[in-house]
Formats: C-alpha cells, structure tokens, sequence
C-alpha cells in the first residue's frame, strides 16, 4: 500500500511489433435496454507503426465509436483490439487508464484543454500522471510547447489562444508521453481553413518524423494529407485506400 | 502525487474565490462557535475552582439535618464542644468555629455604609490569609475577652472613613438588637476579579469586616453550624474520611445517628458544579457541533456542484490517464482542504472571540490545546466524510460521457 501511488510498470506491454493496431473481427453492440443498436459489425483492420490514417463516415457510421475503442475509452462487445500486441478487452478500467496515459496520445475536435489553467499546465498533466517529476515535466512541456510553435505562449491561458493555438497545445499535450499512437478526433472540426491546414501539417511534420497517426474526419480535404483513407458506413469498413498522393505541405522559408 | 493533487486543489479553490469562501463560511462559523463556547465554558470552570480554592477547599460546615423535626438543645453545639473536637483530632483540624455572620447598616461619623460582620477566630489567618495593610489582625485575646474589635477591608474603610488608614477609628451598628461599638485595629486588602464579583454580588456597595466570633454567639452561645477547616495538606480521601469521622463523634456524643447530621464539603461541592458546568459546556458545544454538521452539507453541495460543472474536464484527465483513485484523491483533497482551511481560520476566530472577551471582562480565559486539536480533527474530517460522495461520483464518471457533457 506504500507505493500505491506509483504506476505499476509490468502493466505496460513492451513488445515491439510492426503491427500498433490490430482489430480481430470486432464487435460493438450499444444496450439501450429496449433494442440493441449494433456500432461495429465485425471490423478487421491492421494500421502498422508509422502510417497517417483517415478514418472516414458520415455521422453514424461509427467512426466514432471505432474512435472511442481504438483510444481505449470503451471495450469492445466481442473480437479482439491488439494495441501494441496487448489485447485491450482483457484489461480492467485502471489498466486502460494507463494504456491511454502511456499509449496514446487525444487530440479532440473542441481542443479540451482544462481551462484556466496555463498551456504549459495542460501539457505536463499527462505526465503528472505518468508520475513524472516536477523539472522533467517542466522542461519536456516547455521543448514541446516550442516545438508546436508555442514558446513564447507557455503562461497563457486556453482562453486567451487562438482556436490554432489551442489545438496546437492539444497536440503538445498528446506529445507529452511519446506515445506510439495519436489518435485525432475531427481535429480540424472547430478551426478555419487556414488554421485547419496549419494543423494538418502539423500531423504530417509529425508522420514524417516516425509518428503513428490517425485522423478521424468527415472532410475530404483533410483526409487528403494521410496516407491511407478507410471509409466507414453502417458500422463497417466500404474501402480501404492507400492515399499514393497526399497533400504535400509547405516547405518551410 | 499527493503535493500535486493539493496543488491543484489550491488552484480550485483560488479559481472560484468568492464560492470558496462562502463554503468555508459554513465551517468557520461552526468550529468558531464550537471553540469559543467550550473555551468559555473551561474558563467559568478554572473560574470557578479558584472561587472554591479562594473560600478554602478543605472547608467542610457539619449542622443538625433540616429534616430533623424534633430538634433538641442538645443538637446544638456549644463553644467548649467546639474545643474538644479540636482536642480530639487535634492537627488534623485546622480550624473550626461557628461561622457566624451579621449584615447591617454601619454608621461612623455621618457615614453610612451597608456591612457584612464575619465572626471569626484569631487563627482564622492561617486558612484564610489576608493581607493586612495597617494594623494588626484579631487576637487570641480579642476573641477569649470578646471584645469589640474590627479588621477592616480597605475599600470599605476609604468608603466610611475617608481613608485606608483606619485604625483607631471607631463605628457603630446593631448587634442582635443592641447599638455596638466597634474599634478598627486592622485593615486589610483583598484584590476581586470580575467573576468573583459578579457571584458573590456587588461588593463596591456592602462592606466587609472580621469581628471576634464570640461576639456573634449571643444570645445563648449554642451554635447551629460547626465551620471546619481540615488540614490543607490532607488528600480529598483523609479529608472525608476526617470529616465522616467528625460526624460520627458528634453524633455518638448528642445521643443521635450520625445520619441525623448534615456535612457540606467545599470540595464535593465543587466537583458537584464543576461536573455540572463541564456537562452543560459539553452540551451547549455539542450544539453548536450541529452547526458543522451544515457546514459540512454546504462543501457536500458545493463539490457537488463543482464535480458537475468540471464532468468536461474529468473526462479530460480520465482520457489522458487519470486513474479512478486519481480523480477521487483530486477531489477528496479539494474537500478536505477548503474544510482545513475554513477550520482553521474558525480556530483562530473563536480564540480570538474568548481572548478578547476575556480581557474585556478581565478575565484569564482558558483555551485547552485538546480542544482545539479536537476540532482540526473534526473538520478535516467533515470535510473528507463530506467529499466522499461528490468525489466517487466524480471517480465514476465515463469518460466518453463526460468529454461529451457541454
């Protein structure tokens, strides 16, 4: 009970495959009570280290679903979700907590920071989690805040940013941990084109640096900057493309 | 983790200031309230066993029951039995005699002055010291000869004579229907506080004198009352066990049951009021207690407010890691903290009320450390009781539901 504080480590699988993602005929059956509404119908879907993914569908389709359970927010009703070779259904609710924590790194549609509290604050909550020190997470906030541009931002509050700021804090944030996974949801649903693109170049800085990326979005012009666009409709993959062209971003100076 | 979370409470709890302190209001009062009202009642109870040491705790008065209704002469005492009692237990008897008092108007000159005449012995000293400013105390001879003699208390001598110093001089009042004249040969000094005043009534406007006491035996010398001092050095148990002894003597000696004999102790009536005064404090504190209590529902209520308002962003630290038994910590420690707080600044303010009231009144107050380690104890405690329902509803929240909540 001492140490009940600190992370129990031998939760985080460490093997290494190229496989980050593998979904294994998964199932997501919604109880309402009355009737049951079926999320996911029997999903196979393999995403390997280093690709930037579009996960496309209209509202419905249950991309965002598939959102909730590739971000291990939620279990699967029935299948398998191997996330770094770890089977997530087997896991209790404290053991996903540090899989999210580790693993994964949130970058949402209405940014999500906590407000009143300064961006560098926001950045380093991840890493109070992870029980990380107070000058290692000062220091690791601070060269992530930098690196999204934000340096000279580190005291300001979420509300006095930009809706581009804010995502790029949010995106610091997802950094923080060096999860192998960013998982996006609709990350360019609240910003204007300009910012939009800012961001999205953002992400592929972020591809070609060796990130795992992947994007959910109904927008085409978004999903053109990843490599590969999986299209959902009725709770089921329609296509899975490889992107041979994607958008290229702008060549700094 | 823990200097963590506690830094995020403060965060908070600066955030929403003025919400804050209203909650903390709540407990403030109560521990305030619960501090001031025991420190007063300890402080009427160090009040009154001082009144009680001043009077002399190994006084003890032995009289014929009220409940005897065929009294006899025998059942009185006389001033030889009085000595014999003395011969018999001898120092373990400090002092004894009958205790006689008389109150009337005290003339001198064209002065007048309300007195209370105490009719003691020439060793009355040695149980009751007084400090004698001018002249001299009773004698053995004063007493033996009956003569008219005074020792006078100085505020009274100022009030009739003009002046402290007042021996020599000479007053006049009723003695059992007689004019007597008294002849000052002392005067003595005797600092009251407020309390003190207050019981034994105003002494600013009654004089007060010792006279021998076998002036005030008149008119047959048989005594109702035998006033006993025993051996101040005595233990409470030798003392009662003195004075049952005493009892029984007398009683053997009048032909009587020592049941048929009333003995009041100075020391069992002290432990009797005190009993009475700390029940009474503990009472009135446990009321005040309630008040905690709604205290303690104002920082429920409030956390749960807070933890609906804050669904978003739980979700938030829930999706980036935040286990259950983090939230529920989170919170626990932002309950726990604006209840220390409230208490604390509650401690301070009830002491603050009893030490300044008690110097209005010139009063020595009494705030005991157990008391106030009590109530720490208990509003660390209301607050972690009352955060534990805002805070495991908290803990629970989904987090896709609350990153959903608007």
């Amino acid at each position: 009970m001492r140490n009940w504080w600190k992370r129990r480590e031998d939760l985080l699988p460490q093997q290494e495959t190229d496989e980050l993602i593998r979904l294994e005929n998964l199932v997501k059956i919604y109880d309402t009570g009355v009737l049951k509404v079926m999320g996911l119908k029997k999903i196979n879907l393999t995403i390997r280290r280093g690709e930037f993914v579009a996960i496309m569908g209209q509202s419905g389709s249950g991309k965002s679903t598939l959102m909730n359970i590739l971000g291990c927010l939620d279990r699967p009703t029935m299948g398998h979700y191997y996330l770094d070779g770890v089977d997530i259904a087997s896991l209790s609710s404290d053991e996903l907590s540090a899989i999210r924590n580790r693993k994964i790194g949130f970058v949402f549609q209405s940014f999500n920071l906590i407000s009143r509290t300064s961006a560098l604050k926001n950045v380093e909550l991840p890493m109070t989690y992870a029980r990380k020190s107070k000058k290692e997470r000062r220091e690791r906030a601070i060269e992530l805040l930098e690196r999204v541009g934000l340096g000279q931002r580190v005291g300001h509050m979420p509300n006095e940013l930009s809706g581009g700021q804010r995502q790029r804090v949010a995106i610091a944030r997802a950094l923080a941990n060096e999860p192998p996974l960013i998982l996006a949801d609709e990350p360019t649903g609240n910003l204007d084109t300009a910012a939009s693109v800012e961001i999205m170049e953002l992400f592929s800085r972020l591809h070609e640096e060796g990130a795992t990326v992947v994007v959910v979005t109904h927008e085409e012009d978004i999903a053109e900057f990843t490599g590969r666009i999986i299209r959902f409709r009725d709770g089921q993959i329609i296509s899975d493309q490889v992107n041979e062209h994607p958008r290229e971003r702008r060549k700094e100076g | 983790m823990l200097l963590e979370n506690m830094k995020m409470a403060f965060h908070a709890i600066r955030v929403n200031k003025m919400r804050s302190f209203l909650t903390m209001l709540g407990i403030i009062i109560g521990i305030g309230s619960v501090i001031s009202i025991v420190s007063i009642g300890d402080t009427m109870r160090s009040l009154f066993s001082s009144l009680y040491k001043d009077v002399g705790l190994s006084q003890a008065y032995i009289s014929i029951g009220y409940w005897i209704e065929d009294v006899r002469d025998s059942d009185y005492f006389t001033m030889d039995e009085l000595d014999r009692l003395k011969e018999i237990f001898g120092d373990r008897i400090a002092y004894i005699d009958s205790a006689p008092s008389i109150s009337g108007e005290v003339k001198a000159g064209g002065n007048k002055l309300k007195f209370n005449l105490s009719g003691v012995d020439y060793n009355y000293q040695n149980v009751q010291p007084v400090n004698m400013i001018y002249g001299r105390y009773l004698t053995e001879e004063d007493v033996k000869a009956r003569k008219q003699v005074a020792v006078m208390e100085a505020g009274a001598a100022k009030k009739i004579y003009g002046t402290e110093q007042a021996v020599g001089r000479t007053f006049r009042t009723e003695v059992y229907g007689s004019m007597t004249e008294f002849t000052v040969v002392g005067v003595y000094k005797k600092e009251v506080n407020a309390f003190q005043k207050l019981l034994m009534g105003s002494s600013d406007d009654t004089g007060a004198a010792f006279v021998p006491w076998t002036l005030l035996t008149w008119p047959n010398d048989l005594i109702y009352s035998c006033r006993l001092f025993a051996d101040p050095g005595m233990s409470r148990e030798d003392m009662n066990q003195l004075f049952q002894e005493i009892m029984f003597y007398i009683a053997k000696s009048k032909g009587r049951n020592s049941q048929d004999f009333r003995l009041t102790t100075a020391m069992d009536e002290m432990v009797q009021v005190d009993s009475v005064m700390g029940g009474l404090s503990a009472a009135v504190g446990g009321i005040a207690a309630i008040s905690l209590l709604v205290g303690g529902i104002g920082i429920m209520n409030i956390m749960l407010v807070s933890v609906t308002e804050r669904t978003r962003e739980i979700g938030i630290r829930k999706a980036l890691g935040a286990t259950t038994r983090d939230v529920l910590i989170q919170f626990l420690t932002e309950s726990a903290i604006l209840s220390a707080c409230g208490g604390t600044i509650g401690i301070i303010l009830g002491i603050g009320v009893v030490f300044v009231g008690g110097n209005a009144l010139g009063l020595q107050v009494v705030v005991k450390p157990a008391v106030v380690l009590l109530a720490v104890t208990f509003s660390a405690m209301v607050g972690i009781f009352f955060g534990i329902y805002p805070a495991s509803k908290a803990a629970k929240a989904d987090p896709i539901e609350a990153l959903r909540y608007e």
